[in-house]
């Protein structure tokens, strides 16, 4: 009898519907060419040559946005609508609608580079390599929105590995200390970094977390034909990360930035520009 | 439980004897381990396999030998109060080095057995054992077992007088019928005993797990060294050797860590992928334990735990090889301070964990089956 209900319920609510299926087929590509990873072959807009080693980032909320604007998520629901890629590993590259995609005509995509606020939570994946994104709680918890990792020569011509990690942003306490507060490291005036950025010679707490997600849409006319599966390129442009808003100088912000909101701002408005869509190739 | 079910018989050699049932072992999953085990498909864990594991991983005469200067079986090198491993203070094997019956030292130094059956990056110090290895004979733990048990620098047996060897000892003919439905004994059933019961190693109780889970507080140099350990700021291990939401704190991957310039190991990372951007590279090995692990890296080079966090606060050796995740490499290291060095020392304590190293389960039997 349940049976009968659900079968005679689904009919009456997809009585005219006919779906078929949408793939986005990640490329990460520099200077408009395939990644070609470890080799020093590239130069950003700020001169710094460098090359890419790896990148590992989420993308989340991919929504097809229908030439009526309804839109309609490309997965079942918003839990399963997170997807890890990898640049070492090709199973990651295909993002597969697992979600049944009305027939007829689109006109773009949306998505959230990294994770929404909401849904960037600490342990909300258990299993690598998705576990090994995560980003310490001390600094906001939850998961690198990208690690991009490589080297580039810097100014003093030596090889300098950076590690381009974006996600949650920290504003650290800036007035007196009392004494006898928890993170307190002692003296880091010490400490070498790169010109333009002086590391805090206290380690001061955190007062504030910035969440640097950004969300965008893509224009792109396309047509989902029933039981048939349509294949779109999602572009990265690596190198459209180091301008656009603000040019990018590792020689200026240096190996690491999961500690200097500022260049994580930067990387994020300069982010809304790297992603592109077209039919494929 | 279907396959499991399907695999009730009765003990053709003997009618009067119980059927063949084995019980299904479930691993619990501590709070915020990963879900997905490494357990192959044509070796699920049963009870009755863990305890037959339990009893081959103690028993020296795996090495196929029976004279009290031959014996040799896995837990000659790795002694659960040592972390799995022979400890720098081993009376036999000095500072912590060891060697095989025949004098041998083995290549690397021994890793810890930890955890192992969340590792699905390879096996090894280079990861040579993996899971989707084209090579079928190098996959998994039961494959370790064989190559340790015929290794020229470990027990260099062969794996026909082992299984020979143990057909006649009373009791194991019967354990192997409660284990795997077949009293005739296999060195594929004896590997995949003790295999089984490797997997049951679970280290989750240790002060930073009870602090991850809410339940205990840890000390202001404790914290202090945790946030160092988790920021790129302070000693930036977490990359590759996780936290709060990493909790094997290891990634069980590769890296070149700034060691050394020339890179002459025929067993790097190099050896198994063939690129060259991973020579001198070698597996990030858990933190559990680690105090109890010495001596550290690939090669033992260091002895104590104070002489890793020097090297990776000043003594990192430039080469293109290195890891970028290493991005303090020009600085020669992440420059701790005395206090901040002894801060991430209190936070590696933590990492301590009593239960796994007492825990009776993992222990030597009292004697083995065939002993009155």
């Amino acid at each position: 009898m349940l049976s009968i209900l659900l079968i005679s319920g689904c009919k009456k609510t997809d009585e005219n519907a006919v779906f078929g299926g949408v793939s986005l087929d990640v490329k990460h590509e520099l200077d408009g060419e395939k990644l070609n990873t470890d080799a020093l072959i590239y130069t950003n807009l700020a001169g710094n040559r460098y090359m890419v080693t790896e990148i590992q980032w989420f993308i989340s909320d991919i929504k097809l946005i229908k030439a009526d604007g309804e839109t309609v998520g490309i997965a079942k629901n918003e839990a399963e609508n997170i997807f890890y890629i990898d640049s070492d590993i090709e199973e990651t590259w295909t993002i597969a609608s697992n979600n049944p995609i009305p027939s007829g005509n689109y006109s773009g995509i949306r998505f959230t580079f990294g994770i929404e606020k909401e849904s960037n939570k600490s342990h909300r994946f258990v299993n690598p390599p998705e576990s090994f994104m995560f980003w310490p709680d001390y600094l906001g918890g939850g998961y690198h929105y990208m690690k991009l990792n490589g080297k580039w020569i810097n100014k003093s011509g030596a090889n300098e590995p950076f590690n381009f990690h974006l996600g949650i942003g920290q504003e650290y306490f800036e007035g007196e200390k009392s004494g006898n507060d928890f993170f307190e490291f002692g003296d880091r005036s010490h400490y070498q970094h790169c010109e333009g950025y002086l590391p805090p010679q206290k380690l001061n707490a955190v007062t504030a977390f910035i969440h640097n997600n950004f969300s965008i849409e893509l224009p792109l006319s396309f047509t989902v034909i029933p039981d048939e599966n349509t294949n779109i390129d999602l572009v990265m442009a690596i190198e459209k990360w180091f301008y656009g808003y603000q040019t990018y100088d590792h020689d200026v912000w240096g190996g690491a930035i999961m500690q200097q909101q500022e260049a994580m701002d930067i990387a994020c408005r300069n982010g809304v520009d790297v992603f592109s869509l077209r039919t494929e190739k | 439980m279907l396959f499991l079910a399907s695999c009730d018989k009765d003990n053709p050699d003997d009618p009067d004897e119980p059927a063949y049932k084995p019980t299904l072992y479930e691993i619990e999953i501590p709070y915020a381990f990963p879900t997905k085990l490494n357990i192959p498909e044509d070796n699920p864990m049963t009870e009755e396999g863990v305890t037959l594991g339990r009893y081959l991983f103690y028993d020296g005469r795996l090495s196929g030998r029976t004279h009290p200067d031959s014996l040799m079986s896995c837990a000659t090198c790795h002694i659960q109060e040592n972390n799995f491993e022979p400890g720098i203070d081993h009376p036999d094997f000095e500072g912590g080095f060891v060697h095989g019956l025949n004098g041998q030292q083995t290549h690397h130094v021994v890793l810890p057995l930890v955890n192992l059956v969340w590792n699905h990056s390879g096996y090894g110090w280079n990861g040579g054992v993996y899971k989707n290895n084209d090579n079928s004979n190098f996959r998994n733990i039961e494959d370790i077992v064989r190559t340790s048990v015929m290794a020229s620098d470990e027990m260099n047996a062969d794996t026909n007088h082992v299984k020979a060897l143990f057909q006649t000892l009373d009791g194991y003919p019967e354990l192997f019928y409660k284990a795997f439905g077949n009293q005739q004994i296999t060195f594929n059933n004896i590997e995949k005993a003790i295999a089984q019961f490797v997997r049951t190693f679970v280290s989750a109780e240790a002060k930073i797990d009870r602090y991850l889970r809410g339940e205990e507080q840890l000390s202001q140099s404790e914290l202090n060294g945790f946030i160092l350990f988790t920021t790129e700021e302070g000693a930036d291990c977490f990359h590759c050797h996780g936290g709060f939401g990493n909790p094997l704190f290891t990634t069980h991957l590769f890296y070149n860590n700034g060691k050394d310039s020339i890179f002459d190991d025929i067993a790097d990372r190099f050896a198994i992928t063939g690129d060259i951007m991973h020579k001198g590279a070698y597996k990030a090995p858990t933190l559990r334990n680690i105090s109890l692990s010495g001596p550290y890296m690939h090669d033992g080079r260091f002895e104590t735990l104070d002489e890793v966090i020097d090297f990776y606060s000043h003594n990192l050796v430039i080469t293109d090889q290195v890891d970028p995740l290493m991005h303090h490499l020009l600085r020669g290291g992440v420059q701790l301070t005395p206090n901040e060095k002894a801060d991430l020392k209190a936070f590696i304590a933590t990492l301590h964990d009593e239960n796994f190293l007492n825990n009776p389960a993992y222990s030597k039997p009292e004697k083995f089956p065939d002993e009155p």
